[in-house]
């Protein structure tokens, strides 16, 4: 027993190192063309900042959105954007499967000794998605200061990195999930579209202005809330609905590697199921 | 020629009649989307009735109009012609014994009369079905508003065909179309109607091309357009429209002169 879990992390620890060499190779290439980088970072800032734009606008006419005021609603917008922008960054290499089945690539990436969803994860990093991460920050830091009353303590210190990762693994275990379909459907499906960019959109707003099929769907089917409308009412003091306790927050990081298992699962399952395409 | 182009059009839009998936997945997409900014905007409204002009089921008619328009006049990811410039195809383009502007603006009219009757209809279908929200009934404005949507779709067109062309100065133009999509549904009123912006943003708004793209259009199918105030947009989009047309023409013509093959 002793010597399986042993044997269990050094394969963990070799997987980590193969990985961290295959980003730093893909950060070298991108790199070359700094000026490039450097644009695509700055448009992918500029076109999400005009989808925030939006809620100011909204504010400037009315007083709240079903009792949030305006900072509020940017602190929950700016927590999911930082998820969702983490998960596009790590998550690009997944994103872009479909492209690598259509080419019939993944029987390469099956001959290689080492685990196919370690290459496939490994395999891109967008850069430009650092634009959607910046966004968030600073509409973080425009959060606070329209939040005066707003008082830090270690546990909320603590939640926020928490529900940050915790949503950025649940987007990219969606991710995962559109990239299995290709294994039978060939093209990525917009289905998985609807989920991240969609589920990216819907978790903006606080989850209670939807009906309550939406709201369960997104707490206990795709639990993308717990990443990032759960945390959010922790650090505002709201409750949550459905009369869930708040101390869920801390949770998060349990319900998101849950989610994530069942995805590496169906993802296991799907490559033993492959069968080869391309010309 | 006129049949020609006819032609063309016509098999562009049966061309899109092959992608019922994609249509269909689309589809839903823009149900989706409508339907969060429809439970936004419910929200808000809860706090007062009217806002700018707007009542709660006005709201809901633009922002399912939006959806149902989007792909008809500002595609967004549209690349087809700056694909066709990287790839070097572009040259048998050219080469055609036809205006290289108005093949592509051929082409387009068909894509859009076909996103007009699988996408544009089913969605607003969809959305009056979920949020019971109905129809204008004026008959004046249907009929103003058939006058402007060809133009907004036009008009998109032209647009669509300026930030393509880029593609012949800068190889890698997604970024810019990516942009210049996102400032024009920004300004068009896809994200907010105009009439929620702050006044001096408005009246800036208001003299861009981009209004006549969604806003124009919307305002009049709500019926907030009327009598001179009509004519007076009617009259900006025509305007845009033929400038922005002879514009990307001659610019194109430039870039064709001095165009350098790509591909092989």
């Amino acid at each position: 027993m002793r010597s399986y879990i042993q044997s269990m992390m050094s394969n963990l620890l070799l997987d980590l190192r193969l990985y961290r060499r295959l980003i730093a190779m893909q950060l070298r290439a991108q790199l070359q063309y700094k000026m490039n980088v450097f644009i695509d970072i700055a448009t992918y800032l500029s076109v999400t900042g005009l989808e925030f734009v939006p809620v100011l606008i909204y504010f400037g006419s009315f007083p709240s959105l079903l009792g949030w005021k305006v900072g509020e609603v940017a602190l929950l917008f700016a927590i999911t954007s930082m998820s969702f922008g983490l998960a596009e960054l790590f998550g690009a290499g997944i994103d872009g499967f479909d492209e690598t089945i259509r080419r019939g690539e993944f029987d390469r990436v099956l001959l290689r000794p080492a685990g196919a969803l370690l290459q496939v994860v490994s395999s891109d990093i967008r850069l430009r998605r650092l634009g959607r991460i910046t966004e968030g920050l600073l509409i973080f830091v425009l959060a606070l200061g329209l939040l005066p009353g707003f008082s830090w303590t270690p546990l909320k210190l603590l939640v926020l990195p928490l529900g940050i990762v915790s949503g950025a693994l649940v987007f990219i275990a969606i991710l995962l999930l559109g990239a299995t379909l290709c294994f039978w459907t060939v093209e990525t499906t917009e289905i998985t579209n609807i989920l991240t960019y969609g589920g990216r959109e819907l978790l903006s707003y606080p989850l209670t202005i939807y009906n309550q099929g939406l709201q369960r769907f997104f707490l206990f089917l795709v639990p993308l809330a717990f990443g990032t409308y759960i945390p959010t009412c922790y650090l505002l003091g709201r409750p949550l609905p459905f009369g869930l306790p708040g101390a869920l927050a801390f949770g998060a990081p349990l319900v998101a590697l849950a989610f994530a298992l069942i995805a590496g699962a169906t993802w296991r399952f799907g490559v033993h199921r492959y069968q080869s395409t391309g010309s | 020629m006129l049949r020609f182009y006819l032609e063309v059009a016509r098999t562009a839009y049966r061309r899109q009649l092959i992608y019922r998936w994609a249509n269909l997945a689309g589809l839903l997409t823009n149900i989706f989307f409508g339907a969060i900014l429809s439970y936004v905007m419910i929200a808000l409204f809860h706090a007062r009735p009217v806002a700018a002009g707007y009542n709660v089921r006005d709201v809901l008619r633009y922002i399912w109009l939006v959806q149902a328009m989007v792909m008809i006049v500002l595609t967004f990811g549209w690349y087809d012609l700056m694909l066709t410039i990287r790839s070097g195809e572009v040259v048998s383009d050219l080469s055609k014994p036809c205006d290289f502007y108005w093949y592509w603006f051929s082409r387009e009219m068909g894509r859009s009369a076909y996103y007009l009757l699988f996408r544009g209809l089913p969605t607003y279908l969809a959305g009056m079905l979920l949020f019971g929200f109905g129809v204008p009934g004026e008959w004046k404005a249907w009929l103003a508003y058939a006058a402007s949507l060809p133009l907004a779709a036009m008009l998109g067109i032209a647009y669509r065909f300026l930030f393509n062309i880029v593609a012949f100065w800068i190889l890698e133009a997604r970024a810019v179309g990516t942009l210049a999509t996102t400032i024009a549904l920004f300004f068009s009123g896809s994200y907010v109607p105009l009439s929620f912006f702050p006044s001096w943003l408005h009246a800036i708004a208001a003299w861009l091309p981009f209004n006549g793209l969604m806003n124009v259009p919307a305002q009049i199918f709500l019926g907030k357009l009327v009598g001179g105030a009509l004519l007076i947009e009617l009259g900006r989009q025509v305007f845009w429209l033929v400038a922005l047309t002879i514009g990307v023409r001659s610019l194109a013509s430039v870039a064709a002169r001095r165009v350098i093959v790509q591909g092989g």
